[in-house]
């Protein structure tokens, strides 16, 4: 066969063993494979042996991994295809929950679609940083003023139909993975300065639009101890969970904190807390090293990926799942506000779950679906 | 993405990918160095200030309790206390902190002698089935003496607790139960509505009349008390509290003397009383028998009992104030007489002649009396309770005009009293007829509604409503049974010509007092002066025939009503009674009704002399 370097050669490596033909990273799959393992024996010992629980989910592990198989198996340019459509749909769900949406827990996030319930917000958390390296990917580095403002707005736009919902917590962190593709697409360093600068200066702005709960969640993270009975307790017993694991923690099943119901949401948003009073300090640093390893092949495979597009998909989901892990244990082990936000890939429960593992798919599409080019 | 190579040179993409790679850099750093910051964090919690937490978590724990909110109490309009909490006993256990259960189980057993061996043994091989950590409570309360006995002992049985609390008590028992309701253990069903950081450590909620209508001025706010336990979970010290808020105490309008008196007219019959103060609206007494005990239904009722009430065929359960669902029958003649005059279709001194029956259309409606009451006018018919009379009279008048003459009085509508499930009764019309069951009216039905049958359902209380709204000239009270120290703006019923309103009250009084009354033996030596309706109230239609009651079965023979106020011209009580199935040869209803009036206006009388 003749090659025409004109034009572009769309053959894809071929023959590779098993994990090549299915699309999988090989080494991305051993590190979610630990942490899956990890939480369904967490989820056990934190529900205090509640075997109902536990194959929840475990169903849910096995259906989250079927939709990472499927998506491994999508190229990146179909995806590029859809993006402007499923951003269109996200916004379109994201206003229907404005209008029709459920209240749950004093916040309208569900979307109630017959037989199944789920939150727009979720979604977004994959569509928002795809749409905007869909923006970036035949952008010049540094990227033209317009585009980037354009991208702001994109990202501003969807953060507020969130956070008015009201949930800022989650509008923060999708905001903040659409900025990641901006910083990857070249955002100069000035305005990365004066932004972060901006930010802290109009902090005091923003506390005055919090709502009430919100306000509280940053007072009891100042100060703890100043509301033990209310909403510092969970804070202070997540705190003497942790602490009280010591370096080799109390063991499988040990954590008396959990079971005693002193730890509030053990199974969810506090199942850090659980996992350090069982497996100690020695457990969190082999937990934060898989993470770390999961992390750096994520940053890897952007290194890797071979355009625009794919490059900023990959680095902006890896770092947006970097956030994810980082808020959970700052927020359970005391150094940042209490957000309800689960721990990645440990957490009982199935949204956040099902949204990791799709883009653990897309990670695995872009690495293995790459084009015979000189490079 | 061939535009993509159009527009950067190689030397560009190269350029950009150096660029792009040296960002990832800077990312893996800001990774590494927040972890880093995160290692630390863990290194000072679970290495440097491990004995601290190790002991907090360990040694002393600090625990929060919830503080559960006493009940508000209720009393009755002369402070008779109706439900109040007492202090019962109970224990509670938890698996893990035990050391030997069995021993536990023949110890309880022994000091629970009053409650059979096996149930407390089937508690106890559940209990071992279940989660270890998790306290669970006896479903068997102990006497004072017994939790001395148990607390002699206690230090054997780590893991036993002994926890005094209230218990939601009736000291009257069955006595006014379908007014003040009962309280039971919250079930799924609850669980759904209620607001359940308020119900915190609260394991009972109002399930019915006032304990259910009241329940967030009864129940009140829960407080947390924070408190140091040892690891084996007993109690070092409290640290913080705040404390719970206890509900409000209510008090009702039910005068429980007159309840007891009310209901002992009642007794081994099924049937409801309603004894309202016409002047606002207060229920006196509020009877609907046979009753049952909401002591019972405290601690969750168990299932033999419930079937035992469930099934009874007298229907205890059936709260027949409000549920009860009657034809009212000739009680509703008065408001057919004074819609009638109101209206104009009628006068009060013209006569109509009664032969005994009203032929229309072929079909002969029967008057009650056989031979007839000749020439009636309306005084005379509401007297003698002529049915002939309001046959006539209602097909002049049509079945439209009998029911806008009756809604006023609150026939067919709920009567808005402060309890919840209250049934609306049936005051039928065209529309009504049309909208429920598809058919045109029949002129036919008009002359048997006249006198209360046919489609005409209503319940003691709207009855006593209706009379006393007629008894205080149209003014529209409400029924309720909770004590309110102001009085509340009262609706006023367009009243055209008060001597029409005087007229029909006439004829009542002359059902008692009147020469041929058809309650007038039962009112010899009253001294006070009462006006009042019979009715009977068919269960059954019989063909044509004789009427034996005795003949028919006991649950198909006639309920017998009556309604009243007293006195006429300054009316202080008004009531509805309802027997059911007495056969017409007994009229029980009226003599009730008068005993239970004489006795109100007699402490009325006491009361004043004080």
């Amino acid at each position: 066969m003749k090659i025409d370097v004109a034009q572009p050669q769309y053959v894809y490596r071929n023959n590779k063993g098993l994990l090549q033909t299915l699309h999988i990273d090989g080494w991305l799959l051993l590190g979610i494979l630990i942490l899956l393992a990890t939480s369904v024996a967490i989820v056990y010992s934190a529900s205090g042996g509640d075997e109902a629980v536990t194959i929840r989910q475990l169903i849910r592990i096995g259906f989250s991994f079927a939709l990472m198989l499927v998506f491994a198996q999508i190229p990146p340019n179909i995806i590029y295809m859809f993006t402007p459509w499923l951003f269109l749909a996200g916004i379109l769900m994201l206003l229907g929950v404005l209008l029709f949406g459920d209240v749950g827990k004093g916040a309208q996030r569900w979307l109630d679609l017959g037989p199944v319930k789920f939150q727009p917000s979720e979604l977004m958390k994959l569509v928002l940083p795809i749409t905007v390296a869909w923006l970036f990917a035949h952008s010049r580095f540094p990227p033209s003023l317009p585009r980037l403002i354009f991208g702001a707005v994109l990202i501003g736009f969807t953060a507020s139909l969130i956070v008015v919902q009201p949930d800022l917590g989650t509008s923060l962190l999708i905001a903040m993975s659409g900025l990641f593709v901006l910083f990857f697409a070249g955002l100069p360093w000035k305005v990365i300065i004066a932004a972060i600068a901006g930010t802290v200066l109009s902090a005091p702005v923003a506390w005055h639009f919090m709502h009430s709960y919100q306000k509280q969640r940053v007072m009891t993270f100042l100060n703890p101890e100043s509301d033990p009975l209310g909403s510092g307790y969970h804070i202070i017993q997540s705190k003497i969970a942790i602490g009280s694991g010591g370096l080799d923690g109390k063991g499988f099943m040990g954590s008396t904190q959990a079971h005693l119901d002193f730890l509030p949401e053990g199974t969810t948003d506090f199942i850090f807390s659980v996992f350090s009073e069982e497996f100690g300090l020695i457990g969190v640093l082999l937990l934060l090293t898989v993470y770390s390893l999961v992390i750096a092949r994520g940053l890897y495979i952007a290194s890797q990926a071979q355009d625009n597009f794919t490059r900023l998909m990959a680095a902006s989901l890896t770092m947006t799942l970097f956030v994810y892990i980082f808020v959970n244990i700052g927020m359970v082990s005391g150094v940042l506000p209490v957000v309800g936000l689960p721990l990645p890939l440990i957490s009982y429960g199935g949204s956040s779950l099902v949204t990791l593992m799709i883009s653990f798919g897309i990670l695995m599409s872009i690495h293995t679906h790459k084009k015979l080019l000189t490079d | 993405m061939t535009e993509h190579l159009q527009f950067n040179s190689d030397a560009e993409v190269f350029q950009q990918k150096r660029q792009f790679r040296f960002r990832l850099y800077i990312a893996l750093v800001f990774v590494l160095l927040l972890f880093s910051f995160l290692v630390s964090r863990m290194v000072q919690l679970q290495w440097i200030e491990y004995d601290r937490y190790q002991g907090l978590a360990e040694g002393n724990r600090i625990s929060i309790e919830t503080l559960t909110p006493t009940r508000g109490k209720i009393y009755d309009r002369n402070h008779h206390l109706l439900a109040e909490n007492k202090p019962v006993y109970t224990l509670q256990f938890i698996r893990e902190k035990m050391n030997n259960i069995d021993s536990m189980q023949s110890t309880t057993i022994r000091i629970l002698n009053d409650v059979s061996s096996e149930k407390i043994h089937n508690f106890f091989t559940q209990f071992k089935l279940k989660n270890r950590s998790r306290s669970y409570t006896l479903p068997f309360s102990l006497s004072e003496e017994q939790a001395a006995q148990f607390s002699v002992i206690s230090h054997k049985y780590p893991g036993a607790t002994l926890t005094a609390r209230l218990k939601r008590t009736y000291p009257y028992g069955s006595t006014a139960v379908h007014a003040l309701g009962y309280v039971g253990r919250i079930n799924a069903k609850d669980l759904l509505k209620l607001d359940k950081k308020a119900y915190r450590g609260t394991d009972i909620i109002g399930k019915s009349g006032i304990e259910r209508f009241y329940e967030s001025t009864l129940h009140g706010t829960p407080g947390i008390q924070q408190i140091e336990t040892n690891a084996r979970g007993r109690v070092l010290r409290n640290l913080e509290t705040l404390p719970a808020k206890a509900g409000q105490d209510i008090q009702l309008t039910i005068d429980i003397t007159l309840q007891e008196f009310a209901e002992s007219l009642l007794e081994n019959q099924r049937g409801g009383i309603v004894a309202m103060d016409p002047r606002n609206g207060e229920i006196l007494a509020f009877v609907s028998m046979p009753t049952f005990d909401p002591n019972l239904f405290v601690d969750g009722i168990d299932q033999t009992s419930y079937n035992r009430l469930l099934n009874n065929p007298d229907r205890p359960l059936i709260n027949r104030v409000i549920n009860g669902q009657y034809p009212p029958g000739s009680t509703i003649k008065p408001f057919v007489a004074l819609g009638a005059i109101e209206n104009d279709y009628i006068t009060p001194a013209k006569k109509i002649y009664d032969p005994g029956y009203l032929l229309y259309k072929g079909h002969r409606y029967r008057d009650w009396k056989r031979s007839g009451h000749g020439w009636m006018d309306m005084n005379d018919a509401i007297e003698q309770s002529c049915d002939t009379y309001f046959y006539k009279l209602s097909l002049d008048m049509g079945i439209d005009a009998i029911h806008d003459a009756m809604a006023p009085f609150g026939f067919g509508k709920k009567s808005g009293i402060d309890i919840h499930g209250e049934s609306t009764g049936i005051l039928p019309s065209q529309a009504w007829k049309m909208a429920t069951k598809g058919k045109p009216w029949y002129r036919g039905e008009t002359v048997i509604a006249s006198i209360g049958q046919g489609y005409n359902l209503a319940t003691p209380l709207q009855l006593a409503r209706a009379t006393a709204i007629l008894a205080n000239r149209g003014k529209i009270i409400t029924p309720h049974l909770l004590k309110t120290p102001h009085a509340e703006e009262l609706q006023q019923i367009e009243i055209k010509k008060i001597a029409n309103w005087e007229a029909v009250i006439s004829g009542m009084k002359n059902v008692m007092h009147g020469s041929r009354g058809t309650a007038r033996r039962y009112v010899k030596n009253l001294p006070f002066k009462m006006a009042g309706k019979t009715g009977t109230a068919q269960v059954y239609s019989l063909n044509s025939g004789s009427y034996d009651a005795d003949s028919i079965r006991e649950k198909l023979r006639d309920h017998s009503l009556f309604i009243g106020f007293a006195p006429v011209d300054n009316p202080k009580i008004a009531v509805a009674v309802i027997v059911e199935n007495v056969g017409s040869d007994m009229e029980t209803a009226a003599p009730l009704a008068v005993r239970l009036i004489t006795k109100y206006m007699e402490t009325q009388l006491q009361n004043s002399d004080k």
